[in-house]
């Protein structure tokens, strides 16, 4: 079972779009595979028209009084299950802080269903917390959502530097380009310039497309409601390339 | 992903009332109905059925847009779809998409290949129920026949994971449509009479023995188009065994068979045995190749290529041979001989008998002779036999062992297998001493035939290797006889082996 998790410390990036674009890719492949919607948001959940609530909530999972196989929910896809989002994950970080081994949780829960899934997306909150500190422990990689602009990446150096400082293994960082607009200067300059010495950046760019984010309004992935589309072409390409093997 | 399902049969067995299926679920659902597909449904398997015996099912389908594997569990649980393209069968599991579908088969499959076990045409259409979210649910397949002779028109109950209780609601609405539940099919049971006839230590051996036959023959017919096409090396495998069966048999039932089997029937499986002799060690070398590349020491797996590429074009060459032979006139006329044979043996009145055995007697004597015979020549072989008295003892345990599988249905389980397992031990020393000598003198041919074509130095060291690892394994088996045989002598002697009816 690989871990891939759709991480940054900024919001608004297109995570979540990443991660549902590429669970979606992951399961059509015939890839067993698991999203985990960690964000309280639940834009993830919302999508895959799954009800955000987790029985007993994120304090049941974490302290395992309720199995994780038990909170998980097929999507309307074949080969793609969603653990979905609930809004008590706003304390995730106090639920955590209550256990043994306090950065290593969530890794521990995702074993317990090893042997069900190939792949598990983790969509992440966006902040740096004892819930990051976790997926560092459980993620194989780190794929980073980046929008070309100078602040972006800064907070990109911010994250290598927690990803580096954080104990015990790291997971791989790969970033790439979203919601990229190729008419604004700026992004060009950023995405032509941005130093790849250290750091995995994917080649592919993902443009700030008005399909991805309709998105929430046909509550579907990309490549299912516009497998022709450029966004779906593009989330392909991305998938290619971080795809394990 | 999808768990457990319900099956339930259609009344008319060719189609459903889809109306009346979309109204009774409408009352609680959004029915969301698919457009009618027509797919092409390959039911995969080995020939000998391994993954049906693991619990698994392999579907290769292929529809208007496209193709697809779907892998489940024989108890409806877990479904796993792959997009393929292009898939052709037979085929061994490494052409499978690299992933779950390959991760689960291959190991289950092994050197078998998956073929096509059934095949038909079916209309499927899926109905999706969603809740008010629009979130499917539960999923219902309605699966008609597109063709007369396929299985009659069945619903699926699919349970979505998580939403267990929304597809018993959805049982209990489609229960209202008053459908017969389908039962998992059940594996084919043997003939209970004819196995009873066989178990009787009263009946007549002859008969016993014309049945064993049968079975040979069977056997044989099966495998033999697999041989032909050579779909797996399994299948001539299992044609020799069954040959070699063929040829145990007729010796251990020499006391009470007609004068016929063993002047015209002996020789015949004979020839046919030593014919499929070739290509089969040829088979082993090649499938055995990956296997010695793990003994290379200083050379390179790489080295042994020009070895691989030599092997391939042998056994093509012996494969040709084989094959026309077994096209042959002679060898249909053979076969057709031999069952007209058997019809005879079984309808021969009881006084054309040599002996009057029954199948209990024959079993008891044949077996206890044979034990004997593995004794008296086990302990007659010391530190200075030559390899050729360990071979000799190789052949009287296999007599042994087949004795005992032959005649199995009329000696105590229990026993019988506990003396097989004793026997085992034995066996594999003997094998492992004969086989390292046998391929150890294949390997210096092979390279005399390769020097001959001009072979490259280091395929001729790294074979060297490989012998010097089988030279090696020759002594190791040599020194390993006296304790496995000790050990045999122990737990047989005093056992019911040679007395199998005591055992009873």
């Amino acid at each position: 079972m690989k871990v891939l998790a759709t991480y940054n410390i900024k919001g608004g990036v297109g995570k979540t779009s990443t991660a549902v674009n590429l669970a979606y890719l992951s399961a059509r492949e015939g890839r067993r595979t698991l999203l985990w919607d960690l964000d309280p948001q639940a834009a993830a959940t919302y999508v895959f028209r799954v009800r955000p609530r987790i029985k007993g909530g994120g304090h049941a999972l974490v302290s395992r009084r309720r199995p994780i196989e038990a909170a998980l929910k097929a999507t309307d896809f074949d080969n793609l299950d969603l653990l979905p989002a609930d809004f008590s994950y706003r304390n995730m970080d106090l639920e955590l802080d209550d256990t043994k081994k306090r950065t290593r949780r969530l890794g521990q829960l995702l074993a317990s269903v090893a042997d069900d899934y190939d792949v598990v997306f983790l969509d992440c909150p966006p902040s740096i917390s004892l819930v990051s500190e976790n997926v560092m422990h459980a993620a194989d990689s780190l794929l980073v959502p980046l929008i070309p602009a100078t602040l972006s990446l800064r907070t990109f150096d911010q994250l290598v530097r927690f990803v580096e400082d954080s104990h015990g293994s790291h997971p791989e960082v790969v970033a790439f380009f979203s919601m990229a607009d190729r008419r604004k200067r700026l992004h060009r300059e950023v995405i032509d310039t941005i130093p790849r010495k250290g750091t995995r950046v994917a080649n592919t760019v993902i443009p700030a497309l008005s399909i991805i984010e309709q998105m929430a309004e046909r509550r579907a992935p990309v490549p299912a409601f516009a497998p022709t589309s450029r966004a779906a072409r593009c989330y392909e390409e991305l998938w290619a390339e971080v795809c394990p093997t | 992903m999808t768990s457990a399902t319900r099956l339930l049969q259609a009344t008319d067995e060719s189609r459903f009332e889809i109306e009346a299926l979309v109204a009774a679920l409408s009352s609680q659902y959004t029915v969301v109905t698919g457009p009618k597909q027509l797919v092409r449904r390959a039911r995969l398997d080995t020939f000998d059925r391994r993954l049906r015996a693991a619990g698994l099912t392999l579907e290769h389908q292929i529809v208007a847009l496209g193709e697809r594997l779907v892998m489940g569990r024989l108890d409806g649980s877990s479904t796993v779809v792959v997009p393929v393209k292009n898939m052709r069968w037979p085929a061994l599991a490494d052409v499978l998409p690299s992933g779950p579908v390959r991760d689960t088969i291959a190991p289950v499959t092994g050197i078998r290949a998956l073929m096509v076990a059934s095949e038909e045409n079916r209309r499927i259409r899926r109905l999706a129920l969603q809740n008010r979210a629009g979130k499917t649910v539960v999923r219902v397949e309605v699966d008609e026949p597109a063709s007369a002779a396929a299985a009659p028109a069945q619903l699926k109950v699919r349970t979505l994971r998580g939403y267990a209780e929304q597809a018993r609601r959805a049982d209990r609405l489609v229960d209202s449509l008053g459908l017969p539940i389908v039962e998992p099919s059940e594996s084919r049971e043997p003939n209970s009479a004819l196995m009873a006839s066989r178990r009787d230590r009263e009946h007549a051996a002859r008969v016993h023995l014309a049945a064993a036959l049968g079975d040979f023959l069977a056997a044989m017919r099966e495998n033999l188009p697999g041989l032909l096409d050579d779909v797996d090396s399994e299948f001539l495998h299992d044609f020799r065994v069954a040959v070699r069966r063929t040829r145990a048999t007729l010796k251990l039932g020499r006391p009470c068979l007609p004068e016929v089997m063993r002047r015209t029937w002996e020789p015949a499986f004979k020839l046919l045995g030593d014919m499929t002799t070739p290509v089969r060690d040829l088979d082993v070398y090649e499938l055995d190749l990956p296997l010695m590349s793990g003994w290379l020491l200083s050379a390179h797996p790489a080295d042994l290529e020009p070895l691989a590429t030599h092997l391939r074009h042998r056994c093509a060459a012996e494969r040709r041979m084989l094959v026309h032979r077994l096209r042959s006139v002679s060898f249909g006329r053979l076969i057709t001989e031999w069952e007209n044979e058997l019809a005879q043996l079984v309808n021969t009145p009881d006084d054309a008998d040599q002996q009057h055995l029954s199948t209990g007697q024959l079993a008891d004597q044949t077996i206890s002779r044979a034990y004997q015979r593995v004794v008296r020549d086990g302990a007659a072989v010391s530190d200075e036999s030559p390899a050729e008295d360990l071979h000799t003892l190789r052949k009287r345990c296999k007599e042994l062992r087949y004795a005992l599988e032959v005649f199995a249905p009329v000696v105590a389980e229990g026993p019988r297998k506990r003396a097989v397992a004793n026997l085992k031990g034995l066996q594999d020393v003997l094998g492992r001493f004969q086989d390292s000598e046998v391929q150890g003198h294949a390997l210096r041919g092979f390279a005399e035939e390769m020097m001959a074509a001009g072979t490259t130095a280091g395929a001729m060291l790294a074979m060297g290797e490989l012998i010097g690892h089988l030279d090696a394994e020759q002594d190791k088996a040599r020194a390993e006889f006296d304790v496995a045989f000790a050990c045999f002598e122990r737990t047989t002697s005093g056992q019911p082996m040679h007395r199998p009816q005591d055992a009873r």
